[in-house]
């Protein structure tokens, strides 16, 4: 209720939500999934597999968020008034964790390590 | 913003490249029996330093690569358009974007209703006295 409340107050322009949110427009969404296959690869360069891949992945893709937030969403934001970190000039509000996490899940899927080009031997030189 | 963005991301894949290729080497110059000794494979840490690095200069480069973000509230998204036009509303080359279409409430500027057309023929005629003047001054 009280959203709805407020966006009667300070209605939100769809246009501008679809520019920095969806796919085609090469903003947020795809830079996660550019993100997360860049991250396939240097997770395979460095051979790191299960737990520590992951959290290889979830740490670089924070810090992509972080990098997005300073370079893009700061500089304009901040001498508008929004405290740190917020993200709602740009973003539903609300929206913010799915700001900072939406690389975790939408780029999960183009995360596999590549290993065929990691520093893992193949098995069978590992057993020698 | 654009040339940079570029720059960054293809030193940074040069980077990520070299360590691809140094990791590859790496793992096969590495003697069998160290690799067993050691238990696993470890790589030595100029590779990790420079993987690591590379990917961050990437993630930089992608980053300043993506188009500039537009307000979402509609009082500031309006308040944009009327204090910057359409030089807010560019990406990252400098050109305007292909959506923008300017004032919201432009249509309100020019609403024929509102037409003074007795107004209107009052000018025409006088403008047309003066050149007729002009005309018979000649």
């Amino acid at each position: 209720m009280a959203s709805e409340r407020e966006l009667q107050i300070s209605p939100i322009v769809q246009e501008s939500l679809v520019h920095n949110t969806r796919n085609d427009n090469q903003t947020l969404n795809n830079l996660h999934s550019l993100t997360a296959s860049l991250l396939g690869v240097a997770a395979g360069i460095l051979g790191l597999e299960s737990l520590a891949g992951f959290a290889f992945y979830i740490s670089f893709s924070l810090l992509a968020a972080a990098l997005f937030y300073v370079l893009r969403v700061a500089p304009s934001s901040l001498p508008a008034g929004k405290s740190l970190g917020d993200t709602s000039r740009y973003f539903r509000r609300g929206g913010g964790f799915e700001f900072w996490t939406g690389g975790l899940l939408g780029g999960l899927a183009g995360y596999p390590p590549r290993s065929g080009e990691g520093a893992a031997p193949p098995p069978h030189r590992r057993a020698d | 913003m654009t040339i940079l963005s570029k720059t960054f991301t293809v030193l940074g894949s040069i980077l990520l490249a070299h360590a691809c290729y140094s990791a590859r080497e790496h793992t096969t110059l590495q003697s069998p029996r160290a690799t067993a000794a050691a238990g696993s494979v470890s790589l030595p840490v100029d590779i990790i330093i420079e993987t690591i690095v590379s990917t961050v200069i990437i993630i930089t480069g992608l980053v300043l690569g993506t188009k500039p973000l537009r307000p979402l509230e509609w009082r500031v998204w309006a308040g944009k358009i009327e204090r910057e036009g359409a030089e807010g509303f560019t990406d990252n080359s400098g050109k305007v974007d292909r959506d923008f279409m300017g004032n919201p409430f432009s249509v309100l500027e020019s609403r024929p209703n509102f037409v003074d057309i007795r107004k209107q023929r009052r000018e025409f005629a006088e403008w047309l006295r003066q050149k007729d003047k002009v005309l018979q001054g000649q």
